[in-house]
């Protein structure tokens, strides 16, 4: 047997001491060496930067009533491995059963949210009180399941502001990739953020959105926290709040007005320019779209026959109708082919022009009528033989002028231009000499080839009332980009002022009676433009007070039927409310 | 010539010191893995409570009981009865892989009531005894084949059942005792090269065939490298042959051995060899548990203030890798400390088995310093990223009455024998 002095003693005490001086050569590389590598990797371990959402700033009507703003809401968030090739983990598991989810659906959900590059998956977007107990209660059982709490866009009013406010949506892969390729360390977009998708919120995305901050919180192997006090890396900063120019009652007052007839209108502020309600209808709540929209409300909104998504104040293009007939006088005046106490062969509900019989929309005709009474009473016939001694330039001019034929620039994305057709334009549709001046008695009272948007009539009846040929339509306050010096119309004055004289007879004793007021004089224009789709629609434009106009309106009622009937106390309605904001004392009309 | 043992001689009386302070110092780490970390409001991991803490002070109460109960009892009785042991050990072993509840994929509990019995512990202390009786028998005729044969075959029955529970640590234990005991019973070293070298050639061709995917030339130099050993040391044709030949079935051999083995060994295996793929899954324990043992530099974190530990990223900290957190709360003050006390305990068991003059007494010795050394040296090895992860308790300081009783069992016996150690 071995003795101390005998070989196997000292090979085997060889042998331990070898394995332990390896072993301890090993710690000191481990322990003084690479300490601070693994200094480094501990702290890793144990601290997690979180990103600090900013809340997006509020959007305001302009006396500071606040129609969009955020509420915090707590979704209930999954680490992604708690989702392995389609099959729950505990943690999943139990959720689902202690929530009631349906497994097949939410499984399938869930799926869907690991083919984008997300971090994590949302099992309840927004929890109730309950759930967010449950979970708070039960973290230790729940590894990988976390409450995230983040700022969600609310819109006061739902449906009120949509086409103006807009609303936000999910970032899209593309979006994440390009902001990742900016600023790869703090990118703008991660996926599952929201941005400004439609109307004020996408025009002031920038302003809007804010500044995320970051945070570094200390974590447990399950990514717990672990009540430390975080350290903030990175300032959040909530954006900045953007006003509107429109005003919350008076959009409620044009809203009720409408009495939800699909169309339009709007209010502008004389002589500023701003938007004071716009109202398109039918409309959409604009509260669906921020947690995400669910594909049947998306595929309902898409597939509504009223177009519920269409902007009509900016999207939509209509024949102009009898309010044209503005255009054709004063370019009638302007070009010496009228004076205002014109008369032409009397009106007997129609006109013959070539083989061609042109009604009038009073088919029991108006007899003989001068200039001023034809616009007053928007008799077609008068307008057919002026306008013969017009050319389509010298009217055209005159519309563009007024602001036809061209986008107002107001920000929102898809605005209409419009066609105010030149000579070009009709050999370009019907080809050279394939069209006759026949047109022109169409042009004349806004029928034809005449295409203008709500917007662009506003514009118009702003730059009558005015006599500002830089008069344009704004939608937010403090936007001072774009508001350019008044500048006069190319118009005598006195012509101007005839129009404007003969639109307040329009609503004194003409077809626009029903927009008459007690208190304020109203100058306007009524319409009823032929639709080659169904039935008429119904058309006014006006400005208020007719002496000293604070204000221009318009509403346009599709398939509404007459202008003067139908559009005209909508006016009415409106102007009303207006006028007693500002406080007019109003009476009966 | 002493026959009474006093258990208080001064080679015996720093082996009380020792255990002593092992059992000071498991309490101290497990108060500290149980505490969580300073200043969070929550307890982190209720698996890990005071309870355990608890618990293990009362397996050290009977621990105190085993061990000097095993430092009073007359040897002999215990080489009487090793063959009885051995035959129920082996009973209790094939039992627990009939009846045993499935746990994690392995059998290797009984439970009785609240107690849960591990077989294979016990085992430890019956193999030790029953090799040394064996190898004890033939020592004064000199033939050291017969012992051997029987010695490696009662070796590798128990070592089989073990493995198939599956329990590869403990069954790596059967084999170092029997290690530890044939060389100390007298073997060449051409004999131990023969033996040992198919396995490095075994694991040298893995790695060169899984890890370098299949690049054969480390494998190639290896064989090398014996071929100039054997030509240095002169060894016969016939002889060098066969060496070569069990080279070349080791290293091919390993490749069939490979496909044998389960999933999650293999997976521990490779994320020895790349922990940097298998970061989340097998790599897990082993990269977290040097990223410990790293960030506690020299002095440590200070007791109670490890991250690592009271964030629980350390997995098994209170068991197999208790060594993690002392490496991390205490620095390489600590580990080396700990290490140091684990040395002095084997290297005075070594002078105990060299001293004693009765074969048994000096072989059973022997079998406790093997034990002893593999479990310290495989288990801190595993924890430092030295060798790839297996379930190994460190003795005395992990979590856990069966080994914390087989372990004092076999000191209180190491006691024994160096109070005899005149006995013939």
């Amino acid at each position: 047997m071995a003795r101390p002095t005998q070989l196997p003693t000292r090979i085997y005490r060889g042998v331990v001491w070898l394995a332990f001086g390896i072993i301890a050569a090993n710690l000191v590389y481990l322990q003084v060496v690479k300490q601070q590598h693994f200094k480094d990797q501990a702290t890793d371990n144990v601290e997690v930067s979180q990103r600090v959402r900013a809340p997006r700033g509020n959007i305001l009507d302009r006396d500071g009533i606040v129609l969009a703003d955020n509420v915090f809401r707590s979704s209930i968030v999954l680490k992604r491995s708690c989702l392995k090739d389609g099959v729950p983990d505990s943690t999943l598991s139990r959720l689902m059963d202690w929530y009631g989810l349906d497994p097949e659906e939410t499984v399938d959900r869930l799926a869907h949210q690991l083919d984008s590059d997300r971090p994590k998956l949302v099992l309840v977007a927004d929890a109730s009180m309950a759930q967010i107990a449950l979970l708070e209660e039960n973290l230790r059982v729940l590894p990988g399941a976390a409450l995230d709490a983040r700022p969600w866009r609310r819109y006061r009013h739902g449906a009120l502001f949509a086409h103006v406010i807009g609303y936000t949506g999910e970032v899209t892969a593309d979006e994440v990739a390009e902001s990742r390729r900016q600023n790869a360390d703090f990118p703008t977009f991660l996926s599952g953020f929201t941005r400004g998708r439609e109307g004020v919120e996408t025009i002031r995305e920038d302003v809007l959105r804010g500044q995320d901050g970051s945070i570094i919180l200390a974590v447990d192997a399950n990514g717990i926290e672990v009540g430390r006090e975080p350290r903030v890396t990175r300032t959040a900063r909530q954006g900045q709040d953007v006003r509107l120019t429109l005003s919350a009652p008076l959009q409620e007052a044009l809203s009720d007005a409408m009495a939800g007839r699909p169309g339009c209108a709007v209010a502008l502020a004389l002589p500023s320019g701003d938007v004071l309600a716009a109202v398109s209808l039918p409309t959409y709540d604009t509260n669906l779209f921020t947690r995400g929209i669910s594909s049947e409300d998306w595929q309902s909104l898409l597939g509504d026959g009223d177009h519920p998504l269409l902007n009509r104040i900016v999207q939509a293009t209509y024949p102009p109708g009898s309010p044209y007939k503005i255009v054709t006088s004063l370019s009638a005046l302007e070009n010496g082919a009228a004076v205002r106490s014109s008369r032409f062969d009397p009106c007997l509900g129609g006109y013959q022009f070539g083989n061609r019989v042109f009604h009038c929309w009073n088919r029991n005709g108006h007899g003989n009528l001068n200039h001023g009474e034809a616009l007053v009473h928007s008799c077609d016939v008068f307008y057919y033989q002026v306008v013969q001694l017009l050319t389509l330039e010298q009217i055209r001019k005159t519309a563009l002028a007024l602001g036809l034929g061209a986008r107002t620039g107001v920000p929102f994305h898809g605005e209409a231009a419009g066609i105010v057709p030149d000579g070009a334009w009709y050999d370009d549709r019907f080809g050279p000499r394939r069209w006759t001046r026949g047109v022109l008695l169409n042009n004349a009272i806004g029928q034809g080839e005449l295409l203008v948007t709500p917007i662009q009539m506003a514009v118009l009846t702003g730059r009558i009332a005015l006599g500002d040929a830089n008069f344009s339509p704004h939608f937010i306050l403090d936007d001072q980009r774009i508001r350019a010096t008044p500048a006069p119309l190319p118009f005598r004055e006195a012509n101007l002022d005839w129009v404007r004289k003969t639109m307040h007879q329009v609503v004194d004793i003409g077809t626009g009676v029903k927009a008459r007021l007690e208190a304020v004089d109203v100058a306007g224009k009524t319409g009823t433009s032929q639709n080659p789709h169904g039935e008429d629609h119904a058309w006014f434009v006006c400005f208020a007070p007719a002496k000293d106009p604070q204000v221009a309106f318009v509403v346009i009622l599709e398939q509404g039927g007459s202008g003067g009937a139908e559009a005209a106390p909508v006016a009415a309605r409106w102007l009303i409310d207006y006028f007693e904001s500002v406080g007019t004392r109003m009476g009966e009309s | 010539m002493r026959t009474r043992n006093d258990g208080a001689s001064s080679d015996t009386i720093l082996l009380y010191v020792l255990y002593v302070l092992f059992c000071l110092f498991s309490l101290m780490i497990l108060w500290s893995v149980t505490e969580g970390i300073q200043g969070s409001y929550q307890q982190v991991d209720p698996v890990v409570s005071k309870s355990i803490f608890w618990r293990q002070a009362v397996w050290i109460l009977l621990g105190w009981v085993a061990l000097l109960m095993a430092s009073r009892v007359p040897l002999h009785w215990l080489e009487v009865s090793a063959p009885l042991a051995y035959l129920v050990m082996i009973g209790a072993l094939v039992l627990v892989l009939l009846t045993a509840p499935e746990v994690a994929g392995s059998r290797r509990w009984f439970a009785l009531g609240p107690l849960r019995l591990q077989p294979s512990e016990p085992a430890k202390v019956v193999l030790i005894l029953v090799l040394a009786k064996t190898f004890s028998r033939h020592v004064a005729h000199g033939r050291r084949l017969l012992p051997q044969t029987a010695g490696w075959l009662l070796t590798m029955i128990p070592l089989a059942l073990v493995l198939k529970e599956p329990d590869l640590g403990t069954s790596l234990v059967f084999a170092a005792i029997l290690l530890g005991v044939v060389f100390w019973h007298g073997l060449s070293w051409v004999i131990l090269l023969s033996a040992l070298s198919p396995l490095v050639s075994a694991v040298i061709s893995f790695y060169s065939d899984r890890v370098l995917e299949g690049q054969p030339w480390p494998w190639g130099l290896y064989l090398m490298l014996v071929l100039a050993i054997l030509f240095v040391a002169r060894r016969g044709l016939i002889e060098s042959f066969l060496l070569v030949l069990a080279n070349i079935v080791g290293g091919i051999g390993t490749n069939i051995f490979w496909a044998g083995l389960k999933g999650y060994q293999q997976a521990r295996i490779l994320s020895f060899f790349q922990p940097e793929k298998f970061q989340h899954d097998a790599g897990y324990q082993a990269i977290q548990s040097k990223i410990a043992i790293g960030s506690g530099g020299l002095f440590g974190t200070h007791y109670l203030q490890g991250t690592q530990k009271g964030l629980a990223f350390l997995p098994e900290r209170h068991t197999d890798f208790i060594f993690s957190v002392v490496g991390e709360e205490l620095g390489l003050l600590g580990t080396i400390g700990l290490l140091g006390l684990f040395l002095i305990l084997i290297m005075r068991g070594l002078s105990i088995a060299s001293a004693a003059r009765k074969p048994f007494n000096s072989l059973l010795a022997i079998g406790i310093v093997s034990y002893f050394t593999f479990h310290v040296v495989v288990n801190v090895s595993i924890t430092t990223g030295l060798l790839p992860v297996t379930g190994l308790p460190l003795p005395f300081m992990s979590y856990g009455g069966s080994n914390f009783l087989v372990s004092s069992f076999l000191l209180g016996l190491l006691i024994n024998v160096g109070s005899r150690s005149f006995e013939k």
